[in-house]
């Protein structure tokens, strides 16, 4: 398994009062968690990004009719983010994602089969709130 | 209580299986909405919901459409006023787990085992055969097991 962040160890983006503020330790981060604490907020943010840089992919629900299996495959250079993970990631997917060097993961959900994961890939949300502003980081779920 | 499905197989052809509870909840749940919702709402997402359709947020106090629940929530309340139903568990955290094993009726489906610490009572269902679990070890063994 990769384990240095292939695409990028920062992002940080600005959304009205929010600002998401990331680092990425480890090339498959899992996101988990309560519920409620604003990861698909988050994802939302991430997912605007797109329009400005190529290096990121944003996956969800949305997406639930579609070969996610085969989007991973074909993509390189992305850091993939995927909301309801736990819903749209099948056993050969996790496999995938867990040998695959060419991109980076950013993955939202609670179940870790087959990514091969240890604690180092597990973080949750913390959001402070700042003047006027809420700022969303990751700390170590373990 | 609660009832419990670890295989697709087991939920009855007459009960319809919802996976994606964001969407059903967007399209169906939220306009039957009531007065039990509130205290759904704040007790997993700590936002408060001040109408039918709207919430404000937890972060900055915004008003929200009440589709910026989380996916928990949603299950749980998809749960509450669906209970013929049976509803995915898997995008539930801890504290959305909290509320909904003490429900006195509604269902739902994982194949792999999302336990509360606490709770007091389920109905789990496998191989035609329905039995009550009250232990979070006996559960998880149920679950565990391969039938």
């Amino acid at each position: 398994m990769q384990t240095k962040p292939v695409v990028m160890e920062k992002f940080h983006i600005v959304h009205t009062s929010f600002v998401v503020d990331l680092s990425f330790t480890n090339n498959i981060t899992i996101l988990m968690g309560y519920s409620g604490v604003g990861k698909t907020a988050v994802f939302s943010f991430i997912q605007e990004c797109m329009s400005i840089d190529k290096r990121i992919l944003c996956i969800n629900f949305i997406d639930y009719q579609k070969n996610i299996g085969e989007i991973l495959k074909q993509t390189s250079g992305k850091l993939i983010v995927i909301d309801d993970a736990d819903v749209l990631l099948d056993s050969d997917a996790r496999k995938h994602i867990s040998l695959d060097e060419k991109n980076q993961y950013l993955i939202i959900g609670r179940n870790p089969a087959d990514l091969f994961a240890t604690k180092d890939n597990l973080f949750e949300l913390v959001s402070t709130s700042v003047e006027e502003h809420t700022v969303f980081t990751i700390k170590p779920y373990l | 209580m609660l009832t419990i499905y670890k295989n697709k197989k087991d939920i009855p052809s007459d009960k319809e299986y919802v996976e994606l509870n964001d969407l059903y909840f967007n399209m169906n749940t939220s306009s039957l909405l009531d007065e039990r919702a509130k205290s759904i709402i704040e007790a997993i997402d700590r936002s408060e919901q001040i109408s039918k359709f709207k919430i404000r947020s937890r972060f900055n106090g915004d008003v929200l459409n009440i589709d910026k629940l989380s996916s928990g929530c949603k299950t749980v309340l998809n749960v509450l006023y669906n209970p013929e139903k049976v509803f995915c568990l898997k995008e539930c955290g801890e504290n959305a787990l909290d509320v909904l094993f003490g429900f006195e009726k509604g269902a739902v489906y994982s194949d792999y085992p999302i336990i509360p610490f606490d709770f007091e009572k389920v109905a789990v269902f496998s191989d035609g055969e329905i039995k009550e679990i009250d232990d979070y070890e006996e559960l998880k063994e149920w679950w565990s097991n391969a039938d």
